[in-house]
């Protein structure tokens, strides 16, 4: 199977990493934590959800936990994945390209009032 | 009622993506449906479900994609596949596949059968007297688009190209590119509509032109003139009068003019619908899909493999043009540079282009060699590239093998190592075609192949026209890769 690109790296890639910043999570609470951080504007669906994490896992970024009892209900279990020192290290990066992005933005003067 | 609908949109994914995250998936929607109630909120999960697999699904079958483009642009080895899929193929699959490979090949059998050889002949051997080699896929795409891999006989004839067009010796202007100017057609013939019966008028005027084309065109003036004498005798003993269908009146007078000439390539057609005019347009569309087509087909090179006791195997079924061909055939006899002795199996190879025979002999010369070719006066060439930087095959033993089948530019290959006491030529004698044709048309409904060039044998002898080449050892055509096998392993280990 041949691996998916990261670079650049997909924003739904980039907003999993940054949801799996605390806790561990599995894939319903990635979405959640993924929706909160976006006020609600990224809501990941199932294929887009699980795709982008099978390529992080490829990638070596994240890794899956071993399955464990959730506190909800004693019958489901679920995956919980945790973010990886590679992964740590590739979300500061793009924090910091997006910085970068965002200084020669200011530069220029696209951005108004006091966001500047 | 929602999460079945859900399972069941989740079959559009790849097999290794629901194996791996169906459950995990379903789960998901389940979690949603249960904290997101309400009309709003459940039309909202839905919307984004729908978004959702529209952008994803493509997303995952692309990337299993690349592999495929791999595919197809690996030279030199063998054929190549990748699988897909990662599970076992069910059995259902397996009887659907049988099925319709059943059905397709039923087709192609029965297309071979009712649409007949005959159309790809005109539209390929339309002659434009320029050497383009452009000139010449359009001819062997006919090839191409007419069966996958076997290049019929009627079409090798075509494909073979007019490698030299021999501007200075040629008396007529050999640039005209209508063929309207440069066959005499015969004028004011109304058009032999379809199924009516050919009266002797008909056939009169076209022997007739049958005649001029012969003695205007044929590269020897004395059988030309033998030929058409020949024709006229049989016209004036009536022999022409029981062929009263065009399609029977033109495989008649082809008949007559072999038996005078023994010349295969010699050929009188006739078609139902009206001749062009013009030769066939080439679009650059068509080119290039002929450059994708035989590319796909590895450049028909079958296999390139080393066998045990380190003998070279080559197996080709077409020489093609080495603009588009080249790398490819250079890979492959780079995979065999390092072997002991070389088996070029030549029993399926229906011809082709001389740049290409002469690129694959360099390889088994120490100096450049003249490889004579019937075709034409020598060219650049006619001489191999010896010797080839890095070759350590100059001074290996070489087999070829032959079957009945073994056509033109192939014969041309087997012929001249031959003589040049390079190979040792195993199976069948060859089919014998050594001569290439131009169309020429005769009125709307009659045209006729002729051969128009010929050069100096060195080797002083007939060419294979009608004889075929003879092997060296001769064997049944599928006994050959045996005998040549014994006969490279005797050879290098009596030394």
């Amino acid at each position: 199977m041949p691996k998916r690109k990261l670079d650049p790296l997909p924003s739904a890639a980039f907003q999993i990493l940054l949801a799996l910043t605390g806790d561990d999570l599995h894939g319903y609470g990635i979405m959640r934590e993924v929706a909160e951080q976006t006020d609600g504007r990224m809501r990941l669906g199932p294929g887009t959800l699980y795709s982008s994490i099978q390529t992080l896992l490829e990638a070596g970024l994240i890794e899956q936990l071993d399955q464990r009892e959730t506190a909800k209900s004693g019958q489901e279990r679920r995956r919980y994945y945790r973010l990886t020192a590679a992964g740590r290290k590739l979300a500061r990066s793009e924090a910091d390209r997006l910085a970068d992005l965002l200084r020669v933005a200011r530069a220029k003067k696209i951005l108004r009032g006091e966001y500047v | 009622m929602s999460e079945k609908i859900y399972a069941w949109l989740l079959r559009l994914y790849p097999p290794h993506f629901r194996e791996n995250y169906g459950d995990e998936a379903l789960q998901l929607l389940r979690d949603r449906a249960r904290d997101e109630t309400g009309f709003f909120r459940t039309l909202r999960l839905w919307l984004d479900l729908l978004t959702d697999l529209v952008i994803s699904i493509p997303r995952e079958y692309r990337s299993v994609r690349p592999s495929l483009g791999a595919a197809v642009q690996r030279v030199g080895g063998g054929p190549t596949f990748f699988v897909l899929e990662d599970g076992s193929i069910r059995l259902r699959g397996f009887v659907f596949g049988g099925i319709l490979s059943l059905a397709v090949l039923a087709m192609v059998f029965g297309l071979l059968l009712h649409a007949g050889g005959q159309r790809t002949v005109r539209a390929s051997t339309h002659r434009e007297l320029t050497s383009s080699s452009l000139r010449s896929y359009a001819s062997a795409s006919a090839t191409a688009q007419n069966a996958e891999d076997s290049i019929p006989e009627s079409v090798a004839y075509g494909s073979t190209p007019p490698v030299v067009p021999l501007p200075q010796l040629d008396p007529l202007p050999a640039t005209v590119p209508q063929s309207e100017e440069q066959s005499p057609t015969v004028a004011g013939v109304p058009a032999a509509s379809g199924a009516a019966p050919l009266d002797a008028a008909e056939r009169q005027r076209v022997i007739d032109g049958v005649v001029t084309n012969l003695k205007r065109f044929y590269f020897d003036r004395e059988v030309a003139r033998k030929i058409a004498d020949s024709l006229l005798a049989h016209e004036k003993n009536g022999d022409d009068k029981a062929a009263t269908g065009g399609e029977a009146f033109a495989s008649l007078v082809t008949a007559q003019m072999r038996d005078a000439s023994n010349d295969a390539h010699l050929e009188l057609e006739y078609s139902e619908d009206s001749l062009p005019v013009a030769p066939p347009v080439e679009t650059p569309d068509s080119l290039e899909g002929f450059r994708q087509r035989i590319l796909q087909q590895n450049c028909m090179i079958r296999r390139a493999e080393i066998l045990p006791h380190n003998v070279g195997y080559l197996k080709i079924d077409f020489f093609p043009d080495v603009s588009v061909c080249g790398a490819s055939a250079k890979a492959a006899m780079a995979a065999l540079n390092n072997a002991d002795a070389i088996i070029f199996d030549l029993r399926d190879n229906t011809g082709g282009f001389e740049n290409m025979v002469a690129l694959i002999a360099s390889y088994l010369f120490d100096h450049p060699e003249y490889l004579y070719s019937p075709r034409g006066a020598p060219t650049e060439e006619s001489w191999t590239r010896s010797p080839v930087p890095g070759s350590r095959l100059a001074n290996k033993p070489v087999y070829v093998l032959t079957s009945s089948a073994t056509w033109s530019g192939a014969e041309q290959f087997s012929y001249d190592l031959k003589q040049l006491k390079r190979a040792t030529l195993i199976g069948e004698t060859t089919r014998g075609g050594a001569h290439a044709g131009a169309f020429h048309r005769i009125d709307d409904h009659f045209g006729m192949g002729i051969p128009e060039e010929k050069a100096i044998n060195p080797f002083g002898k007939a060419d294979w026209e009608g004889v075929g080449v003879e092997p060296d050892i001769k064997v049944k055509a599928t006994d050959a890769l045996e005998t040549a096998r014994k006969l490279a392993e005797s050879k290098l280990h009596g030394n």
